[in-house]
């Protein structure tokens, strides 16, 4: 049985709603990988490069805390997820923290920090997290530089 | 004077070329930002402390890798590659050797990674970057109290 074959004759018509159709697809394509990866991090951190890192895992549980670096005053400002932490306050921090973890011992420390800030202003944060019963820390960085 | 109004055709119909030209325009705009997208990507390490098991545990082997103030890496004290290399190829090569013997002798590869108190978040990145490009995940972090 033959098929439909078209008309034979002449040359085959432009069809514009199939271009359309493939179109739309590949727009979506890229609309969907484009805004599912916007960065959320504070403006004032440069993040370090980690090419060979994991991606980061958006739903498995973590307290973020941002670490940027004044290189004037040579010191560091820390921030639990928005909101900016007092250092001296160590009991109140670890006690956030603690809460946050609860009993999900999967429950992971995530440490942004500014590429120029000193290991020891991380070293603060993990002593927060130690206190606060939290062995699994996160260092993150980026894909790519700036 | 006066101008006659125009006539608006009661059958304009649906244009679709204006519309693929807006589609197309959206369509490269997308591209191009997905070029360019920066992705947050995560390295693991444990905190370094003490396991209380009921069995018999098989002791690990152990390694310490250095990060200096001036960015200088050493493995077990001894200096590898040059303090302003990024790509630390020296180290890499040495995790990757460990790693297969480690892996060959049946044991686990323990790697701290231990900072000086003004060392640069940026160098212990590279270090934490390398071992996981190495494939090694038994990583501790610690910075070194000021002797």
């Amino acid at each position: 049985m033959a098929g439909g074959g078209g008309g034979g004759d002449g040359e085959p018509e432009f069809q514009v709603a199939p271009m359309i159709d493939v179109l739309l697809v590949l727009l979506i394509f890229f609309m969907s990988i484009t805004s599912a990866q916007v960065l959320k991090v504070d403006k004032n951190i440069k993040l370090p490069v980690a090419v060979h890192g994991v991606k980061r895992d958006d739903k498995a549980a973590a307290g973020l805390i941002n670490i940027s670096w004044d290189a004037s005053t040579g010191q560091a400002k820390y921030k639990l997820d928005d909101r900016e932490l007092d250092i001296n306050d160590k009991d109140g921090i670890s006690k956030e923290l603690a809460a946050r973890k609860g009993t999900n011992e999967k429950f992971r420390l995530l440490i942004r920090a500014d590429r120029q800030c000193q290991a020891k202003f991380i070293s603060k944060a993990l002593e927060w997290g130690a206190e606060a019963g939290i062995d699994n820390i996160a260092f993150s960085g980026l894909n790519r530089d700036e | 004077m006066r101008l006659a109004p125009q006539e608006i055709p009661s059958d304009a119909g649906f244009q679709i070329a204006p519309m693929i030209d807006v589609v197309f325009v959206i369509m490269l705009f997308f591209m191009v930002m997905a070029g360019a997208v920066k992705v947050e990507h995560e390295l693991k390490t444990t905190l370094p402390g003490n396991a209380e098991t009921a069995k018999e545990t098989d002791m690990p082997d152990e390694v310490t890798i250095g990060v200096s103030e001036s960015g200088q890496i050493t493995i077990n004290e001894d200096p590898v590659g040059q303090p302003q290399d990024r790509e630390l190829e020296g180290l890499f090569n040495e995790m990757t050797k460990m790693a297969q013997a480690a892996k060959q002798s049946k044991t686990k590869l323990l790697i701290t990674v231990q900072a000086e108190e003004a060392a640069r978040y940026e160098r212990v990145i590279n270090v934490l970057d390398i071992l996981a490009k190495a494939d090694i995940s038994n990583i501790t972090f610690s910075v070194a109290e000021p002797e």
